[in-house]
């Protein structure tokens, strides 16, 4: 295994740990972890479940249901897997759920909406161009539709391994696979991708 | 250097080089595979421009009030068994062992109800004997108390006329 990755993992296997022993102190009642485990995980689970269902307030709604589970499941709770891993396994589950009920409405006038929340930071030249905002919401939307486009579980492993940077183990676990099952998602989900924004180069 | 492309068991090895996670050692010796094979030069170019673009995806902020909401659904979640529960548990706890007495005392007197064939026989009361009397009985007893009647009335009238 490469020194960089090794580096990498030890430093969220420590913080896993961590998060684990939260979950534990969460179980002998102690709200007060439960509230650090919610400042930590909260934006990385809404910010996946966005991606997912490509919906604010969907999301939103996702995410909580994600933390009431984790803090219904307290009583129960066993460390057997890494936090993040099982965290992402009830957020992945709810979200797939979700998308496959068709609760959520993916319209392109929410997007359009959404796309203009973005923070300006976000374009290069602090002072944008009419021209270049409307590049950006262009390249942005092309994104967004490519993720979308993708097999849910591709899109999963996807977003699991970009944005919140899970390991091939882990992304293996929480879609209830092998690991190189979760490769070939991974090198296909990309594949297609590449056929589809490779032009943004 | 086996061509990634062509062993897809190592194409993890471009994913982690062109999302900068490869060691340098690896980079390296992939670095010199790529320089001459054309295939894995495009793959990572292309991998490139997918990170980048996929880069420019932020996601807006949390919404404020998420953990409000949150911590009120959670009161509500567990409120809504303590609701459930408290009116009975009250009654469970003051007046459980008086009802639970009650429930006993009823059950074992029905119980003693229900068991008199198994108990001895208790001995009938005297009135009870009067009904299994015979009429010719009955008239007997009868004629007998008239005449102690009219005994007591001549009894008591020859006393008067002998104070007169």
């Amino acid at each position: 295994m490469p020194e960089r990755v090794k580096t990498d993992m030890g430093g969220a296997t420590a913080a896993l740990d961590y998060d684990a022993e939260l979950m534990l102190r969460v179980k002998e009642g102690d709200g007060a972890s439960f509230g650090l485990l919610l400042e930590k995980h909260r934006s990385p689970v809404v910010h996946f479940l966005y991606r997912m269902v490509q919906n604010q307030a969907v999301a939103e709604e996702l995410a909580q249901e994600v933390f009431l589970r984790v803090y219904r499941s307290r009583s129960s709770y066993e460390p057997t897997a890494r936090f993040t891993t099982w965290l992402f396994r009830i957020a992945t589950h709810l979200a797939l759920n979700s998308l496959r009920d068709g609760k959520n409405e993916r319209l392109q006038e929410r997007l359009d909406d959404n796309s203009s929340d973005m923070p300006a930071r976000q374009v290069r030249d602090s002072r944008p161009t009419v021209e270049q905002k409307m590049v950006y919401r262009v390249r942005l939307e092309e994104v967004r539709q490519a993720v979308a486009a993708l097999p849910e579980k591709q899109r999963a492993a996807v977003l699991m391994h970009k944005y919140e940077e899970l390991e091939y183990s882990q992304i293996a676990r929480v879609l209830r696979c092998s690991e190189s099952a979760v490769k070939s998602l991974l090198f296909r989900a990309y594949e297609t991708l590449r056929a589809r924004l490779a032009y943004m180069a | 250097m086996k061509c990634p492309i062509e062993t897809r068991e190592n194409a993890e090895l471009l994913l982690a080089y062109c999302t900068r996670k490869l060691d340098a050692e690896s980079t390296a010796t992939l670095e010199r595979h790529m320089e001459i094979c054309p295939a894995c030069r495009e793959f990572a170019s292309g991998q490139r421009a997918v990170w980048e673009a996929l880069d420019a995806w932020e996601a807006a902020p949390v919404t404020l009030d998420f953990d409000r909401r949150l911590y009120r659904r959670i009161d509500r979640k567990v409120s809504w068994w303590n609701l459930l529960v408290r009116p009975f548990r009250p009654a469970l706890v003051r007046q459980g062992l008086p009802i639970v007495a009650a429930t006993c005392l009823v059950v074992m007197a029905g119980w003693l109800l229900e068991r008199p064939a198994s108990l001895p026989p208790v001995a009938q009361p005297q009135s009870a004997q009067v009904e299994t009397l015979q009429p010719d009985q009955v008239e007997h007893a009868l004629d007998a108390m008239h005449m102690l009647g009219e005994f007591n009335y001549r009894v008591r009238g020859d006393a008067a006329n002998s104070k007169m």
